[in-house]
């Protein structure tokens, strides 16, 4: 086989690219509709191209345990959020793809002095994956690739630099030096320990020995130090940097300091509504909460301080060790509801801070008018925003995407920040937030829903981030939807993707199985992500339901009835993607 | 360093950062200082900067370039004992309430950096270290011409003998000058280090956010001469009527600037190179634009659109006297900071503009036509206005400003057009509809 199909590649690969609900993290879309603007974009080009510069490949340079995938991912999830087209692409699913599902490469595969069959085996893996580069690049309009590959020798390097340039595409290195041995065993207990090889090992030995393997196969690897290359060295995670600049500018000074601001720490978002104000609910009145809000707000804290420590109870009678919490900080915006809901919390000790650019969407001329006004009023700018509900602008208002705009700044403290954080905000701002950790396409994000009656909780992995929903017991049900300050042009009918839409209560997009199941039982098989965090599910389900939950080995399942529940409880849905992407990606060279 | 938490989370906000300057005389070190200074101002981060050179100059006011001399045992003492009055006035100063500190010397020794970094984490304040390295000659000639051969130093001497004698005292500082972690052991400090004007740089150790963002924004600093225009929309209805905000049309004579303005941007520019014109989303800005020349690129941002007054937006100043008089007060007392209710403040406004400042550091010509509260946003990042004056900044209507950022400060030019509109401009305490201003006015 000569050529090798993309269709192929997809079917050997498991981790190759799916189609997701909003509920899973989208990084690894394909995106589908053309001409769907990014949340943050500030502007469009004829070419699609931003920020003044062209086509760009940005190459990865690290051995394996040097957390590439997760900076791969979070640099695709930046760049792809400001507007520039991005994709990954892993060499490691083309090199799966070719030997085939249970295959093995060669042992002299990374030899520099390898076999010529290896040698053969090696070009046509790297062929194919360079020929998809350029494809996206030339054909879809695709801005930045990013090349995901170990890279180890400067003269492949060189090679690769003047192979792209003929094509006419820019490149920039992007190393990840690691010497530090703690971070090194860290990433490798991360990721490799669930391999069967190491099964039953201490952690630590098993770290060594993976690291001990990934010498012996690639024996060579030389530090960039190349003067003509466009390059930046991370090293040890970000405690340094090193910035070799011949031509680049400011694209690669906005992904350094996005890299600045990364770090490989563990640690969860979680947001929450504010409580419901007094009734003069209004945008421009900022008023104080109500009595049920204060209520609200008192329950709210209540049930996240109980949550955390029951994650880390769970931790512990896994065996996992007694650790003491992370420490939590608030966020909320400066709006009276927001800050009043963190009060218990502030109460307790725990840090709270205001930011003006986390005040919620701006609905300008609507404030205040029923749909019915709004339409008799406005009725070309309701057909506007139907037709584009993200970039669409009422009369003074704000879209979301000035919205997002808005927000860029909030983006970058939130990667920087160690803690976990809870964020307390409306509804509109909690969208976009989370669209942000989730990757939600800019049609999917006027639409999310975070009743009050939940505290969403996101929790990172290198691949892709979780989310997980937390229930808040014993909440009045009129408090619970939407926000009575939005603008009250519901999501237009033609783009309702979702089965059931006048009972749309939850972002989740249901898996195809249970749409069109009535409500009163319902099985859902639900596969479980990566990590450590496996056992740690929290269920919403006192509304009249039930779930139990069953471990059959690697996959677990958890099954759910229901009787008359206003809506499915499907508390986290996993695709079997991830796990079965951390089990592919044990003993992986890539 | 580990971030600093206590028992309960709180990880305190009150992070002060002393940013100490690093390199040979004549690497930019000034320019560095003042754009970082006047960027973190703009953004109601309390910053100053101490140069260690004016307190010597007290002491020794033109010195030759013996007195840099490492071997001149009195030149030594005298430029120690004004590193020290420089680093004792900026601790006075964080004690105030100040948050970056910026030490503007050359600290080109281990030995100066370690007692540097010494004397002022003892008083719990972060250090980061931003070198200018520069081995391009004529780079450098540059700037000693430009800007030594002004300094106060070489006052009334003749320009040639004031560089030859600069290029002396390099010469001694070189002797002993050694970059950061030369030697491999300055590895624990964070430092910035800018090596050929950006061609490489290192990044170390950086400990939070804020440091995070003034790296980036100091990477972002190009030397390409620019400049920056800016004009409000042409007159509209509302200003008229003497309402703020709105989205109102223009009026006849807005519309008579609109079609003036191509002109007026010609003549500024010189010639039909073309800029890139930024506007708001409101009428007014995009219909004032809309005569220029084809060939400039346009592009509208919701960040550049008026500062909203919530409840009040639409209303006269008498109006809002009327209804909400104790809001109306609190305003004059506190202009930068009072947000109309369901509305914004200036402080606002600074915040959901640092975007826009970004894209113009590291854009070249651009034109944004924009509003009274916005201009006087960007206005006084150029020009350094304080928080009590940049609210009462007088922008009046039908003006083209041309602003040109150069190496200690920015020059302003200003074309009027000739077309007459009314005043939009208030001052403390007045309810007029239109009022000239007055110097003395609001500050």
């Amino acid at each position: 086989m000569d050529t090798l199909l993309t269709a192929e590649i997809a079917a050997n690969a498991p981790r190759y690219r799916r189609k997701s609900s909003t509920f899973i993290d989208g990084i690894h879309d394909v995106p589908s509709e053309v001409g769907n603007l990014a949340p943050a974009q500030l502007y469009s080009t004829m070419s699609g191209r931003l920020f003044h510069s062209g086509r760009i490949a940005i190459v990865m340079v690290g051995l394996p345990a040097r957390g590439k995938t997760h900076i791969c991912v979070s640099m695709a999830r930046y760049l792809s959020w400001l507007g520039v087209k991005t994709r990954i692409f892993h060499l490691g699913d083309y090199r799966r793809a070719t030997v085939g599902q249970g295959g093995h490469v060669p042992q002299d595969y990374f030899y520099p002095n390898a076999s010529p069959a290896s040698v053969m085996l090696r070009q046509k893996i790297l062929k194919k994956c360079r020929e998809d580069i350029y494809g996206w690049l030339n054909h879809e309009n695709g801005q930045v690739a990013i090349y995901d590959a170990v890279n180890p020798t400067a003269s492949g390097r060189r090679a690769l630099a003047k192979e792209f340039a003929k094509h006419d595409v820019q490149t920039l290195f992007i190393e990840s030096f690691v010497d530090d041995q703690e971070i090194l065993k860290e990433n490798a207990r991360n990721v490799k320990i669930s391999s069967p090889d190491f099964h039953g090992m201490d952690p630590d030995e098993a770290a060594k020995r993976y690291l001990k393997r990934i010498e012996t196969k690639i024996p060579v690897f030389e530090t960039m130090a190349e003067e003509e290359l466009n390059y930046v060295k991370m090293i040890n995670a970000g405690q340094a940097f090193f910035y070799n600049n011949v031509s680049f500018n400011y694209l690669s000074h906005r992904i350094v300091f996005y890299l600045t601001n990364l770090h490989i720490k563990h640690r969860t978002t979680f947001f929450v509504r504010a409580g419901t104000a007094t009734e003069e609910d209004s945008y421009k009145a900022d008023a104080p909460l109500s009595a049920e809000g204060e209520a609200y707000a008192q329950v709210m804290a209540e049930t996240l301080m109980r949550h955390r420590e029951q994650e880390r109870q769970a931790i512990i009678d896994q065996g996992g060790p007694d650790v003491p919490l992370r420490p939590l900080t608030i966020w909320t915006s400066t709006r009276l509801r927001t800050i009043q809901t963190a009060e218990p919390l502030r109460e307790l000790g725990y840090k709270v801070r205001h930011r003006s650019q986390m005040s919620q969407i701006n609905p300008g001329v609507c404030e205040k008018l029923s749909e019915r006004a709004i339409r008799n009023l406005y009725p070309e700018e309701v057909e506007k925003h139907e037709l584009d509900p993200y970039h669409h602008r009422y009369p003074r208002a704000e879209s979301y995407h000035d919205l997002a705009v808005r927000l860029e700044p909030i983006i970058l403290e939130l990667e920087r920040e160690q803690n976990d954080l809870l964020i307390i905000a409306h509804e509109s701002v909690l969208r976009v937030l989370y669209s942000y950790l989730m990757h939600c396409s800019t049609r999917d994000i006027p639409k999310l829903k975070f009743p009050r009656d939940e505290i969403i909780e996101i929790i990172p992995a290198a691949y892709q981030n979780e989310a997980k929903r937390i229930h808040i017991p014993g909440l009045d049900p009129r408090m619970i939807p939407g926000s009575p300050e939005d603008i009250r042009i519901p999501v237009p009918p033609g783009l309702e993707d979702f089965a059931g839409g006048g009972r749309q209560l939850s972002p989740i997009s249901i898996p195809a199985m249970m749409m069109g199941s009535p409500p009163s039982a319902t099985e859902v098989t639900i596969g479980f992500a990566t990590g450590d965090r496996k056992g740690s599910v929290s269920f919403g389900g006192d509304r009249k339901g039930s779930i139990s939950m069953s471990n059959t080995g690697g996959l677990r399942s958890v099954s759910g009835s229901f009787s008359g529940g206003e809506r499915p409880v499907t508390e986290k849905i996993v695709n079997n993607t991830a796990k079965e992407m951390v089990e592919d990606k044990v003993g992986d060279e890539d | 360093m580990a971030p600093k938490t206590n028992g309960v989370g709180i990880r305190p906000e009150e992070t002060r950062i002393c940013v100490v300057m690093v390199g040979l005389p004549a690497r930019g070190k000034s320019y560095i200082a003042q754009k970082a200074q006047r960027y973190l101002k703009w953004l109601s981060i309390p910053a100053a900067t101490f140069n260690v050179g004016n307190y010597r100059r007290n002491d020794a006011p033109h010195p030759s370039a013996d007195f840099f001399d490492t071997n001149n045992a009195e030149g030594e003492r005298k430029r120690r004992a004004a590193a020290e009055a420089a680093v004792a006035d900026m601790m006075k100063w964080f004690k105030s309430g100040g948050v970056v500190g910026i030490l503007d010397a050359t600290n080109s020794t281990k030995e100066r950096r370690k007692w540097v970094l010494d004397r002022i984490n003892q008083e719990g304040v972060d250090v980061i270290f931003v070198e200018s390295k520069c081995d391009e000659e004529e780079l450098i000639m540059a700037n000693i011409r430009d800007v030594k051969t002004t300094s106060p130093d070489y006052q009334g001497q003749d320009p040639e003998q004031a560089a030859l004698d600069f290029r002396n005292r390099i010469r001694n500082y070189e002797k002993v000058y050694k970059t950061i972690n030369a030697d491999g052991d300055e590895d624990h400090l964070t430092y910035l280090k800018i090596m050929n004007v950006g061609r490489q740089v290192i990044i170390n150790r950086i400990q939070d956010y804020l440091q995070s963002r003034i790296v980036y924004y100091l990477m972002n600093l190009h030397i390409r001469p620019r400049s920056v225009w800016l004009s409000r929309h042409g007159e509209s209805m509302l200003n008229l009527e003497g309402r703020i905000g709105g989205d109102a049309d223009l009026s006849h004579r807005g519309e008579e600037y609109a079609l003036k303005l191509p002109e007026l941007v010609l003549e500024s520019v010189g010639s039909d190179r073309p800029l890139t014109v930024w506007t708001s989303t409101l009428k007014r800005t995009i219909a004032t634009a809309r005569h220029l020349p084809k060939h400039y690129n346009q592009l509208q941002w919701k960040a550049l659109d008026e500062l909203d007054a919530g409840v009040c937006d639409g209303m006269t100043y008498q109006e809002i006297a009327d209804m909400y008089p104790e809001d109306f007060q609190a305003r004059d007392e506190d202009k930068y900071n009072y947000r109309y209710r369901g509305g914004e403040s200036y402080r606002d406004v600074v915040i959901r503009l640092e975007p826009i400042i970004m894209e113009l550091e590291r854009s070249e010509d651009i034109l944004i036509i924009s509003h009274q509260a916005v201009i006087r946003c960007i206005y006084a990042y150029f020009m350094q206005k304080t928080q009590e004056e940049s609210p009462w900044v007088p922008v009046p209507l039908h003006t083209l400003m041309k602003l040109t950022t150069r190496a200690y400060g920015t020059e302003v030019q200003i074309y009027k057009a000739e077309v007459k509109a009314v005043s939009t401009w208030r001052g403390k305490g007045s309810t007029a509809k239109h009022e000239d201003p007055t110097p003395e006015g609001g500050v």
